[in-house]
């Protein structure tokens, strides 16, 4: 190593200097990092997608495992249903979903569920702009669920106190619409760089599913004697096997009718990104089918009722306009619904049936 | 919140939108301003003006509003230098004006709400915090100027120093401010001397391939310090700290431990990061830090910690009030003194005042005991860097502790209860052995100060840390703790 000249010389308190060679090197060993480590992990690392797999629910915050999830599917399954939790199935365990209806009235296992709990339509853009490339060329179900359109809070255009964001690293970071999103630069940047850096996803991936969502110094902190590398084991959680609510309808639960404060989907966040979604899938190859609801309008008041019929009409009149292959089935009757937008296992099984005999499917299936 | 003697001044606080060093805003403004300023370097005006329009725009994405603050502070102190090399005869009424502005901002803007409260409290009145109706007159939120105590100093040992004769008159407004506002010592130090950074201003700083490795090294050992080690170590201490009554004696010293090296990790990472930036950019900092925890007195420490600081007030306070020069009491009143402003420097409470005066002894009684033989022959080094280091411990719990009452329930609850089940990570315990083992290995001798120097030690450690913050570390947008100061 050279004598470097005395004003050239950092006089410190340890001895960690590399050279510029040194650095090369250290940056050839970053660079492998990153590319390899989350692709010798998904060797190392079983996943498989049993019988009405779901993700499962404490995976939710974990795109790269949905990441793998879809590829997988896209390789076993001809048909993915995309979509939010009524298609993950928030009420319902995971043999009632609607994935495994469409199965059984397929009659053979054909439709996978990709469903995740609070995926609205601008956290859906994200998931499979960065997270769903490799369910390209697939036929993919796409639900559209409308009670993101029930309140410019849900549209996320406005922000209020207290607002809760599901799934902010899937939203678009520069974009200064987005009201109810409130981050600092810092965060958004760090966002970005996750969003588009597979190693940084992994890594999250690592937190979510091994140690409890948290990282691993947090870990530590409530474990205090436990070897920190202990709940690496390779195993990933199980899918959910129980319910994660009660299966009971709305009016036993209590819920009211509602008046929802409908967004016009001309001027929606939430609607405009649907289209996204649409676009990005058929920009990749994907034969879409879109199922619009059945939102549970036996919750809705005459004038909330009215609010809803605008919009359903308008995404009606955009698919067709687009020629976007969809079904609006007719609302199921009031006891199938868990809440205002999620069916009960009789109601998925009856969607499915009905999403079958529409006529709309079956042209679709033929071309 | 509670208010009064004992208690911080609370209403201050920061927005936690500093541009820290290790948030993506930090590196996308470097990246930036560096090409830019490689381009500039061979020209002076021009690389004054981006460097500063750099550092105003570093400071400013905190809080706009107080670049009038540093702006204002900076051409008052250019000015009054001007005025000091022209009028021979009022160089004193100079130099009152430059210290009586500079520490008049420190109070107003510091220790307004700590004097108010104590006044309140002593005399049962209401006086309002006058900084703090200023700035909500204002309409804006009262926060602290970030970094208020470090630039102010060194912006006043230049007219010091000018009126010491030390130094010329620096007659350029942009080089004066570009040096009272550099970016990467600008909000935590080091404090630096004009006579170590303007010069370097006045010429085209040499960027070498070594000044850029030997930057970058020494900024990723600053980041692991502060985003793997005081970050992680913050989890514990915050918790114990939080709420010290509900602890037994085991989880207090080891939260007192754990914060010795927490604020030591947070505040040298700070100083590897800054001087990692500024060699890369071709400037010398002083060294702030040299491995505190291995002295073996209270007088080695304060020349180990916090370096720029400490001779900043050994220049201008200790030695003005007569150093050593006039016998033991003296000399220990003028370290009482000093060590006390240095305690409310740090902050405006009496927690501070306490740390300061313990310092102030401290120093005292190693310094008595380093005049015998026995400490001096027989006492082995181990034994006084233990010593040294249980002592400083104590002391932090003042600076850390909220309140008085925290403090005091956590010195005499750590010797009056159980040692219980402190519930201290192992994983904690072995990176601060780790890291103090290396400290102490690396000072112990010529030997294996080279064997750590080694390229295969070096790469090792320095991809260790790589690994360290890219895959486990925690995903860390924690301040400084300096920027409260």
């Amino acid at each position: 190593m050279e004598i470097p000249a005395e004003e050239d010389r950092l006089v410190s308190a340890n001895g960690v200097r590399l050279s510029g060679r040194q650095w090369a090197g250290m940056g050839l060993f970053v660079l492998a990092l990153y590319l390899l480590a989350p692709r010798l992990w998904s060797r190392l690392e079983r996943l498989e997608l049993g019988t009405d797999y779901r993700i499962p629910y404490d995976l939710s915050q974990d795109y790269w495992h949905f990441d793998r999830m879809a590829r997988a599917a896209a390789a076993r399954y001809d048909t993915l249903v995309v979509g939010d939790s009524v298609v993950w199935g928030q009420y319902v365990r995971r043999d009632h979903t609607l994935s495994h209806y469409l199965n059984v009235q397929a009659g053979a296992e054909r439709f996978a569920n990709l469903g995740l709990d609070g995926a609205h339509p601008l956290a859906l853009t994200g998931l499979l702009e960065h997270y769903g490339g490799g369910i390209a060329g697939k036929n993919v179900l796409l639900h559209c669920n409308p009670m993101w359109l029930q309140s410019p809070e849900a549209d996320l255009r406005a922000w209020r106190e207290g607002i809760r964001i599901n799934h902010p690293a899937l939203l678009p970071q520069h974009s200064s619409e987005i009201g109810a999103y409130r981050e600092e630069c810092s965060q958004r940047l760090g966002t970005f760089v996750e969003q588009r850096v597979p190693f940084h996803a992994w890594t999250r991936h690592l937190q979510v599913a091994y140690y409890n969502q948290m990282s691993v110094p947090a870990w530590t902190l409530e474990r205090p004697y436990e070897n920190p590398f202990g709940p690496i084991t390779l195993k990933l959680p199980p899918p959910d096997e129980g319910l994660r609510h009660e299966a009971v309808s709305w009016t036993a639960r209590g819920i009211r009718k509602q008046d929802f404060a409908w967004v016009d989907p001309a001027a929606s966040l939430q609607w405009r990104a649907f289209r996204r979604v649409v676009e990005i899938l058929e920009g990749r190859g994907n034969r879409v089918f879109v199922l619009v609801g059945p939102f549970n309008e036996h919750l809705l008041t005459e004038k909330g009722r009215e609010g809803y019929l605008r919009v359903k009409g308008g995404i009606e009149a955009w698919l067709r306009e687009r020629k976007v292959p969809h079904v609006v089935p007719e609302v199921l009757p009031s006891e199938h619904y868990a809440d205002a937008s999620h069916p009960l296992s009789d109601g998925y099984a009856l969607l499915a049936r009905r999403i079958f005999e529409s006529e709309a499917w079956k042209v679709a299936r033929r071309e | 919140m509670r208010h009064g003697i004992g208690h911080r001044t609370s209403d201050i606080r920061h927005r936690a939108s500093e541009m820290l060093f290790h948030t993506w805003d930090f590196l996308v403004f470097f990246l930036i301003v560096f090409p830019v300023y490689f381009f500039l370097r061979r020209y002076n005006g021009p690389m004054n003006l981006w460097l500063l329009a750099a550092s105003y725009v570093f400071y400013g994405w905190w809080n706009p509003y107080y670049l009038i603050l540093i702006a204002a502070t900076t051409t008052l102190d250019w000015w009054i230098g001007l005025r000091m090399g022209r009028e021979g005869a009022r160089r004193k009424f100079w130099l009152v004006l430059t210290v009586l502005s500079n520490v008049g901002c420190l109070a107003f803007f510091k220790y307004a709400g700590f004097v108010t409260n104590n006044l309140n409290a002593l005399l049962g009145t209401s006086f309002a915090n006058p900084a703090k109706d200023l700035m909500t007159g204002l309409g804006m939120a009262y926060l602290l100027p970030v970094g208020i105590s470090f630039f102010t100093f060194q912006s006043m040992s230049y007219t010091i120093d000018v009126y010491r004769g030390k130094i010329p008159v620096e007659r350029s407004l942009l080089r004066f401010a570009t040096f009272v506002s550099l970016f990467p010592q600008l909000v935590a130090g080091p404090i630096e001397r004009a006579s170590n950074l303007l010069p370097q201003l006045h010429k085209a700083p040499r960027i070498t391939r070594r000044h850029l490795t030997d930057g970058g090294s020494q900024f990723l050992v600053g980041l692991f310090k502060k985003v793997a080690l005081a970050d992680y170590l913050a989890l514990y201490v915050d918790k114990v700290y939080a709420d010290p009554g509900s602890f037994q004696s085991g989880a207090l010293v080891l939260a007192t431990v754990a914060f010795a090296w927490q604020i030591y990790f947070d505040f040298s990472g700070y100083t590897d990061m800054a001087r990692g930036i500024g060699h890369a950019m071709g400037f010398r900092f002083m060294q702030n830090f040299d491995n505190p925890y291995v002295a073996t007195g209270l007088g080695d420490f304060w020349s180990r910690w916090h370096i720029s600081l400490s001779t900043w007030f050994k220049d201008y306070l200790y030695f003005p009030l007569g150093g050593n020069r006039n016998g033991k009491l003296a000399t220990y009143r003028n370290m009482l003194v000093t060590m006390i402003v240095s305690g409310v420097w740090h902050g405006a409470a009496w927690t501070f005042v306490i740390w300061g005066a313990l310092h102030a002894a401290g120093r005292v009684l190693t310094r008595e005991l380093e005049g015998t033989s026995v400490w001096r022959d027989r006492v082995p080094r181990l034994a006084k860097q233990v010593l040294v280091f249980a002592f400083v411990c104590f002391a932090w719990i003042f600076f850390r502790a909220r309140t008085l009452d925290d403090a005091w329930t956590v010195a005499t609850r750590m010797f009056t209860t159980g040692w219980g089940d402190p519930q201290f990570p192992l994983l904690m315990a072995v990176i601060v052995g780790a890291v103090w083992g290396y400290q102490l290995l690396y000072t112990s001798g010529v030997r294996m100060k080279a064997l750590l120097e080694t390229a295969p030690v070096r790469v090792g450690l320095a991809a260790a840390m790589i690994v360290y913050l890219s895959v486990f570390a925690q995903p860390s947008l924690k301040a400084f703790i300096y920027f409260d100061f």
